[in-house]
Order: C-alpha cells, then sequence, then structure tokens
C-alpha cells in the first residue's frame, strides 16, 4: 500500500504519484486492481483510406485530363459520379456488415435511387423503370429469400427485410397500372414474383410474419 | 424456445425508453458493477456461473431492435462469454456493429465486473444479478466449503415479476400536464480524455466511522456525501460560475417505496440544487439543505408523481405515434436540455449483502457509472462504503478536494485508480 503525506489517503497499486495531488508517494508498489489497455487497431481503417486516396488521385488525374482536352466534353463528370456511386455502396456495405439483411435492403434503395438519377442525367430515355428496376427488384427477393434460408436466420432477422423487398417488387406494378411504362413484361414478371412470394410468406411463415409486424409496430 | 415463429420480445420499460436516443460516445449509458474477491478468478468457472445466472434472468440473453415506433428487447440465441478485462471501463454496449447482449462480463485478477447497459436493467436489477452470479461462481469455486442448505441469494419471485415493468403498475394520469424546462445548472468543464476513456477512483471508507461521522450531524451517510460532493464542485467553481446552481440528480430506487420485484429499470430521479451566491459554504450549512430536500422529497406522493411525469410522456398518443428516427432526435435533444439542468449525480446504491459464509471469501463490492460528466456512485458491503468516481476528464479537482475533506473528518481513506502507473493516457 502506498501512501499520499499531503493528501493522507492510502492508495493501492503501483502508481507513482498521487492521482489527487500529484507529490510522490510513499509506501511499497502493489499489484494494480486495473489492467493496462492499449489503444486498439482497427485493421481495415488504413486499407479504406488508401483506397479512398487512389480514388481522389483517380478523379483528380479523369479531371485534370478532361480539361486538357476539351473536346471530348465533360466525360470525367460520369467518372467522378461512378466513383461517387461505388463509394456510397461500398460505405454502406462497411457500415452495416454484421447485418447482410438490412445492408441488402438499404442496397435496394441507393442502388434505386442511383439508377434513376443516372438514367436522369444521361438523357432520360427511362432504361432504368423499364427494365433495369424491375429485374433488380425480383433478383433481391431471390437474393434475400435465399441468403436468409442458406445463413439459416431466424424470423426475426429476415422477416422485415423480405417483407420490404416484396414490397418493393410492386413498385413496377404500380408504374404499369398509372399507364407510365411503355414496355410492360419486365414490370408484370417482377410484380408477378412479388405476388407469388408475398403469398408464400403469408401462407407459409404467417404467424411469424404477424409477430414480426407486432413488434416492429408496437406503440 | 417455443416455436420459430413466436419468439419472445419486450417492450422497453419507460425509463430504458430514453436511453437508446440519448446514448452518445461520451455518454456511454452503461454502468459497472464490481466484486472484488480474495483470490485470483477462474475463468472457466465463472462461465459456467454465468451461463446459470442467465438461465435464472432471460431477459440478460435479449438484443436491442429497433421497430418502427420504438425500441424492443428481443430474445437471442447469443450466449454471454466472459472475457478478460479488456476494454475501458464502462465502453460502449449499444449501439454496436455487431448485435450483441446489452451486458457484459469481465475478469481482471481478484475482480468479477459486471456492466450493464442501461435500457437493460438499474443498478438495484443489476446487483440482482451479480450477486447471484458470485454466489454461484463460489459454489462451484469452492464445493467443499459450503454444506446443505446452499446459500442462495435469488429473489423469491417469479419470472414475470422479475420481467415485469413497475412503472407501468403505479402510473396512474395525472391531472394536469406538467413540461418544465429545467433552470440552466454549472456545468463542470475541462480538458477530455481521449476516446471512450473513463477515468476511475475509488476510494474505500471504513463504514462504521462514515456511519458516526454522519450520525454527529444528525444526517444520514448519502446526505454527507452529496453534501461533501457539493461543497467539492465548489472549490472549482469561479465567482461568475457561483451565478448558476450547482445540481446534483440523485437516482432513488423505487422499489423501497413501491413494492416491486422487478429486474428492469425501477428508479426515479430526485435533485438537491445548492446557489452558493445566496446560501453559505460551510458543510453545515450545505448539509442542513441536502437533508431539507431529501425530507420533502422521498416521500411517496413526491415520488409517485415523479412517476407519473415520467410516464406521462410515454402515454401521450400524439408522440407515439412519431416514427422512431424522429424520436431519436426530440428525445436527444430532450435528454441535451435536461443535462443542462444538472452538474452531476450521486448514486448510492445502499448496502450489499452476500450470504454469511460467503462474506469472508468476498474483498469489497463497487460501482460506477458513465454519463458523460463526473459522477459518483457508492455502495457499501461488509465494513467498507466505497465511493467511485468515473469521470472523462483529465483534472481531478472535485476528487481531491472531495476525499481531503472525508480525510480531514479523520476518516481512512484507500484509494484505487485505473490511471496508468507511468506517463499520461494518450
Amino acid at each position: 500500500m502506498r501512501y499520499c503525506e499531503a493528501c493522507h489517503i492510502s492508495i493501492e497499486g503501483s502508481i507513482e504519484y498521487c492521482p489527487l495531488c500529484q507529490s510522490r508517494l510513499s509506501g511499497e508498489p502493489e499489484e494494480d486492481s486495473y489492467p493496462i489497455l492499449l489503444p486498439g487497431r482497427k485493421p481495415y481503417r488504413l486499407v479504406v483510406r488508401i483506397l479512398a486516396m487512389i480514388t481522389i488521385i483517380a478523379a483528380v488525374v479523369c479531371a485534370v485530363v478532361n480539361l486538357s482536352l476539351p473536346q471530348d466534353g465533360w466525360w470525367s463528370l460520369f467518372v467522378m459520379a461512378g466513383l461517387a456511386s461505388a463509394w456510397l455502396s461500398l460505405g454502406m456495405t462497411i457500415r452495416r456488415r454484421r447485418n447482410p439483411m438490412k445492408a441488402a435492403l438499404w442496397h435496394l434503395g441507393l442502388v434505386s435511387v442511383l439508377l434513376l438519377l443516372w438514367d436522369w442525367f444521361t438523357g432520360r430515355r427511362g432504361w432504368s423503370i423499364h427494365f433495369v428496376l424491375p429485374v433488380f427488384y425480383s433478383c433481391m427477393q431471390f437474393a434475400v429469400a435465399i441468403a436468409a434460408w442458406v445463413l439459416r436466420l431466424r424470423p426475426s432477422d429476415y422477416m422485415l427485410y423480405l417483407l420490404l423487398c416484396v414490397l418493393a417488387g410492386f413498385l413496377p406494378l404500380i408504374l404499369l397500372f398509372c399507364g407510365l411504362l411503355q414496355i410492360m413484361y419486365p414490370s408484370a414478371v417482377c410484380g408477378g414474383i412479388s405476388v407469388i412470394f408475398l403469398a408464400a410468406l403469408l401462407l407459409f411463415r404467417g404467424s411469424a410474419l404477424k409477430n414480426e409486424l407486432a413488434r416492429r409496430l408496437h406503440l | 424456445m417455443k416455436s420459430k415463429g413466436s419468439q419472445r420480445w419486450w417492450k422497453l420499460d419507460n425509463a430504458a425508453k430514453i436511453f437508446p436516443s440519448s446514448t452518445s460516445r461520451h455518454n456511454s449509458k452503461v454502468f459497472r458493477f464490481v466484486c472484488e474477491l480474495q483470490e485470483n478468478v477462474d475463468p472457466q468457472i465463472l462461465q459456467a456461473a454465468l451461463d446459470q445466472t442467465v438461465e435464472r434472468f432471460p431477459i440478460y440473453r435479449s438484443v436491442m431492435k429497433r421497430g418502427l415506433f420504438w425500441y424492443y428487447l428481443e430474445d437471442s440465441t447469443l450466449r454471454a462469454r466472459v472475457r478478460s478485462e479488456d476494454l475501458p471501463p464502462c465502453f460502449p454496449i449499444y449501439p454496436s456493429i455487431r448485435r450483441g447482449l446489452l451486458f457484459r462480463v469481465l475478469y481482471y485478477k481478484k475482480r468479477i465486473i459486471l456492466e450493464v447497459y442501461h435500457a437493460l436493467t438499474d443498478g438495484a436489477g443489476a446487483l440482482q444479478f451479480l450477486r447471484t452470479l458470485v454466489c454461484a461462481y463460489l459454489l462451484a469455486r469452492f464445493p467443499d466449503a459450503f454444506v446443505p442448505p446452499y446459500p442462495t441469494v435469488l429473489p423469491d419471485a417469479s419470472e414475470w415479476q422479475k420481467q415485469a415493468d413497475s412503472f407501468q403498475k403505479y402510473y396512474e394520469k395525472p391531472a394536469g400536464r406538467r413540461l418544465y424546462l429545467p433552470g440552466n445548472a454549472y456545468r463542470m468543464r475541462g480538458s477530455r480524455l481521449p476516446k471512450n476513456h473513463l477515468a476511475v477512483l475509488e476510494g474505500q471508507i471504513p463504514l462504521a466511522k462514515a456511519l458516526c461521522c454522519a450520525r454527529e450531524r444528525g444526517i444520514t451517510l448519502t446526505e454527507l456525501m452529496t453534501a461533501v460532493l457539493i461543497r467539492a464542485i465548489h472549490e472549482r467553481m469561479s465567482l461568475r460560475d457561483m451565478k448558476k446552481p450547482v445540481v446534483i440528480s440523485i437516482p432513488v430506487n423505487l422499489r423501497s417505496y413501491f413494492p416491486s420485484k422487478s429486474a428492469r429499470n425501477f428508479f426515479a430521479t430526485i435533485q438537491v440544487s445548492y446557489d452558493f451566491s445566496r446560501q453559505e459554504d460551510s458543510l453545515d450549512a450545505v448539509a442542513a439543505h441536502v437533508r431539507e430536500t431529501f425530507q420533502s422529497n422521498l416521500t411517496k406522493e413526491y415520488l409517485r408523481a415523479r412517476i407519473n411525469t415520467l410516464c406521462a410522456l410515454e402515454h401521450s398518443i400524439p408522440l407515439r405515434l412519431v416514427p422512431l428516427p424522429v424520436k431519436d432526435i426530440v428525445l436527444r435533444i430532450a435528454n441535451l436540455l435536461a443535462m443542462r439542468g444538472v452538474t452531476s449525480s450521486f448514486s448510492n446504491v445502499g448496502k450489499v449483502s452476500m450470504p454469511p459464509p460467503m462474506e469472508r471469501m468476498i474483498r469489497r463490492f463497487s460501482v460506477l457509472t458513465c454519463a458523460g460528466v463526473l459522477q459518483a456512485c457508492a455502495c457499501s458491503y461488509g465494513e467498507s462504503y466505497v465511493v467511485s468516481f468515473a469521470g472523462p476528464f483529465r483534472e481531478h479537482e472535485v476528487e481531491r478536494t472531495f476525499f481531503r475533506e472525508l480525510a480531514g473528518l479523520g476518516l481512512e481513506i484507500v484509494l484505487t485508480t485505473n490511471f496508468p502507473s507511468e506517463g499520461e493516457v494518450n
């Protein structure tokens, strides 16, 4: 036990100076009651930083080349938008890395928005709502259902995410019925798949679905 | 697990509802109980004891999930693992990237450490868990030391009683809505320790002598400690600071006033406010004021009114209908506003008891909490009364004045700290 003459207080451990008044302690040191903790390392941080640096260099090089050769149009903006999209997706994956279902759902939203934006800014030809989104939504339903099955997730860990993916599959159908689409079959197929998935959920996982909704929606 | 479809889940209790929204990096809302034994802890036996204990407290197996309107607890299949202490005290538990249990059990040399996220339970509830754990550990560690009937600390409570939200039981709709904003209290500032580090100072005081000191003045031990704390904070205030009062928030275990065997949150806080610009700064004057506040606030009527105010928000329909992401922001701001009205807090967990045959195997219990500012906690076990300070600051002026004043009252103090023995934490 050590002792501080100034504070008249005994101190346990091997500390050299009084924690209160910083004067030198007398007496014999003992073993500490707390471990000495070294700052933890975050192994991926450096990798992410290097990737970010490479991205910035690539974007700057493209911009500089683009400005030096103005006859090609503003193609470097597409490169930058592409890199930004990739980073958004990567960031979301890293943030949600422990919960693949949630990551999938966030991607569903993010990719939809990005596709719409790309379509809009590259001539508004409507390829996103006619083809890509219906195909994407159909695939997502299968992907989430298969992942839940392979990972042997419990209903509470996948039910809500699967349900939301299935409901997203109805969006192309809504556009179809509103008469906004000229090409119908991709959206019709996507809607059909969603109806089948929803029916399967209700028939085979009905009570789990009900329980999950009761939990998630309790007031 | 009964069947795949009917997984168990629990709504958060009234006090817990605000915690997930108001948790931040500096304010992890995690508190720690430490049981120091006479000899080193055996991790394997501790793991077996932990498995047994979790069986008795099913809610400790739950994880936090987000609903559309509220957070909730859901039963999980995760197994709690004991770990050697490898994190700073009260390291954040929720939110974390990996969805995990809301408590952790650590060990270091002679210490068994239980850290709990406040949304799961309060001090009294966690203490119930720790006592059960230590009891199971000691029974397994020294099988020959005990004879049947084996000692037990399990409360005489059914599973339902342990999981009950007692706030709901004692809530009655208040006649008028009273929403008030707290006045600004003096706030301690200082340079913070890096990351989520928490500086801990535990002072062990002989209980009998401390009780004598308090009784000489005709007050209780908690009142004495609160008064000394208020005076210690006063020491570091400038004249300008003294325009604002020192407000100490004191959590009260409502189980002592309203019958409840809940192993979840059931506490309310009372506040002692002391204005040094108007009131005297002698220990006797502060102690008298603290006593007065305690006596007027620690009554069933006052606490019932507190419960009603606390629960009224949760029962208001418009607020309930607000989606969780918005609620998060609203509750975070409300919490920040409430924090402006509080300088520090002092929570006395009270006397920890263990079955008599085990008493000589345990050296002491201590408790501490992380709430973003300097906080004091206390508990007593056997002949020792341990006051622990935990704070995010590099300076320890309040602690110095506090313990020196106690030493001046003739108490022998033994300090333990987590400060490194050489150099600074950086």
